[in-house]
């Protein structure tokens, strides 16, 4: 079992690139081609979706730039630059292309970025952006599993039908590890700030955030919040209870947690159009 | 040497590559090859190497507009580019609109692609007064710009930080270095996106940029506005609050420190007071007088008519 889990790891620590939706990377294309299309423009593309932003953060916090702190798409995007960031996105589109039943987890990844914002105000935390990316990136662990090991996948998806299990549990079944650990390693090996591997790492287990709880807490709700919705598809079947740990953190109450979910039930009407428009 | 230099390779001849590559790890090289051109500019981008050979000799357009396109952001123009071309297209190549450091023959002598690249890159330690720490270029480059810009339609931009020496004091060296490296990209990008221009280091924590006078004003918000955002990543969240931090002035004495920010002296170049480049930097220190009088970042600029 313990092999299973290293040499995974090692395919991750290897993994430079990921594979992002044909329509970001066609309106990304048709963005550069317009000599005036402004940074604002192709940060809010690219903070769709969550492969691309890992990708730029990795570039800004890797040594060749070294800018060690970068933890939005919009610092990342100053420091890098336009040019960078164009030729970096346009040079995934070649060979790797998402798979059309990929959507469903673009759709819940970005749906949750958006959702972690929306609580973040409301709560009037600070570094609301950096808490929309941890959103945005949370389940990037998913998409390293279901690209690098596609045969494991479909056993995981098995298994969540038949045991009715979460996602999670499925893959300890099958992997011996999971998405969020998945998704640890990746950040780990793409120089990515703990602002946002925390999230990540624990968004399933919020008591073990130390240093970003808060921002952890966040998108553990964000995230259960979009899976009640039924927006996109995390993959899970069943909506997974709110953490003590996590209520306790953020001071919620009914009447608050009530408030969110319509503010962010109202918004995905515009999420969904926006993901329509990308997919067109 | 601790880490062997990285050498990336650009040729669509999949044999030709594969022997370079393996000759060049003989050599104890790390070699990584490239064989789409689509991917070359985001390959380099995202993994900068030590040096690029790339063979001209299949597609020599596209890869001509490659290397301008490396040779454009001066982050990376120092990384030396090799080209490998046949000995007949060799004299028909326009060298001003082919930005390469050296080339080698096809088909290829191993013996003096190795040459050429260990020349190339002991050129490097020699020639460049461009700065280390932001690759920006350097003093003698900028007083060149400045002299070719007196009379002209343009705005020298001096820009340097607040309160910079108590930040890396408190912080220390790496920090302020990182600071250093934000700004330059900061100014790079701003001075790009805008259509153009110059940017160079003088040292320390003193910048300065050349763009089109119309542009002095744009650039120079883009400039601090983008600084007083990336500036916040640097704090925790309670010194961010509270607009300040605890350390000593240069007097030596316990103070709040204000958080950093910049001040940016512009000098328009088409007024005729400016007539050498001692005066452009006369008046530039004039005007850094005034901006430092505000509180956080600002922008002078000279509006005097004599």
């Amino acid at each position: 079992m313990d092999d299973k889990r290293s040499e995974l790891k090692k395919i991750i620590m290897d993994t430079k690139t990921l594979p992002t939706l044909p329509g970001v990377i066609n309106k990304l294309n048709m963005l550069s081609e317009n000599e005036k299309s402004s940074v604002q423009e192709m940060a809010k593309i690219v903070s769709s979706d969550s492969v691309l932003s890992a990708r730029i953060l990795r570039l800004a916090n890797s040594p060749s730039y070294g800018f060690y702190r970068v933890s939005t798409i919009s610092n990342a995007m100053i420091l890098l630059g336009v040019n960078v960031v164009k030729s970096l996105a346009l040079s995934s589109s070649i060979f790797e292309i998402m798979e059309k039943n990929s959507v469903g987890l673009w759709e819940h990844s970005l749906a949750v970025g958006v959702a972690s914002n929306i609580i973040a105000r409301k709560l009037a935390l600070s570094e609301c952006e950096e808490i929309a990316t941890a959103g945005l990136l949370h389940d990037i662990g998913k998409v390293i599993i279901s690209l690098k090991c596609s045969e494991a996948e479909t056993a995981i998806l098995a298994a969540i039908r038949e045991q009715e299990i979460y996602m999670r549990e499925a893959e300890q079944l099958v992997l011996d590890t999971d998405h969020a650990e998945v998704g640890a390693w990746l950040s780990k090996s793409w120089f990515l700030p703990d602002k946002l591997s925390e999230p990540i790492s624990f968004h399933h287990n919020v008591i073990q955030s130390d240093t970003h709880r808060v921002k952890t807490s966040v998108v553990h709700i964000a995230d259960i919040i979009i899976k009640a919705s039924g927006f996109g598809n995390s993959g899970d079947i069943f909506v997974p209870k709110i953490q003590q740990a996590a209520w306790d953190c953020l001071k919620l109450s009914q009447e608050l947690l009530a408030e969110m979910v319509e503010d962010i039930e109202d918004k995905l009407i515009e999420v969904k159009n926006f993901s329509l428009e990308i997919q067109a | 040497m601790a880490q062997s230099v990285r050498i990336s390779l650009v040729s669509s001849d999949d044999e030709l590559s594969t022997r370079i590559q393996l000759r060049l790890q003989s050599r104890d090289y790390q070699a990584t090859i490239t064989s789409c051109l689509d991917s070359v500019v985001g390959n380099f981008y995202s993994d900068p190497p030590d040096l690029l050979i790339i063979d001209l000799s299949e597609n020599p357009a596209a890869c001509i507009a490659i290397i301008n396109t490396l040779r454009s952001d001066s982050f990376f123009s120092v990384i030396p580019i090799i080209g490998l071309v046949g000995s007949a297209e060799c004299s028909l190549l326009q060298w001003d609109d082919c930005p390469l450091d050296d080339f080698v023959h096809l088909p290829l002598n191993f013996d003096e692609l190795f040459c050429r690249i260990s020349l190339s890159l002991s050129r490097l330690k020699r020639i460049f007064d461009n700065n280390p720490l932001t690759r920006l270029p350097g003093n003698t480059s900028i007083q060149r710009a400045i002299e070719d810009a007196i009379g002209k339609d343009l705005a020298v931009c001096y820009v340097d930080i607040n309160h910079f020496k108590p930040y890396n004091d408190i912080y220390g060296f790496s920090h302020g270095d990182e600071v250093i490296r934000m700004l330059s990209r900061i100014m790079f990008n701003a001075v790009r996106d805008s259509g153009g221009g110059f940017c160079g280091h003088i040292g320390g924590d003193d910048f300065v940029c050349m763009v089109p006078l119309a542009q002095a004003e744009s650039v120079c918000r883009t400039i601090i506005a983008h600084f007083d955002r990336i500036v916040l990543d640097l704090y925790d969240e309670e010194t961010k609050l509270q607009g300040y931090y605890d350390g000593t002035n240069r007097k030596g004495e316990k103070e709040q420190i204000p958080l950093l920010s910049i001040s940016v002296a512009v000098v328009p170049m088409d007024s005729p007071k400016i007539r050498h480049y001692a005066k452009v930097a006369e008046v530039a220190a004039e005007m850094k007088k005034l901006a430092k009088e505000s509180k956080g970042s600002c922008y002078v600029m000279d509006s005097r008519k004599a």
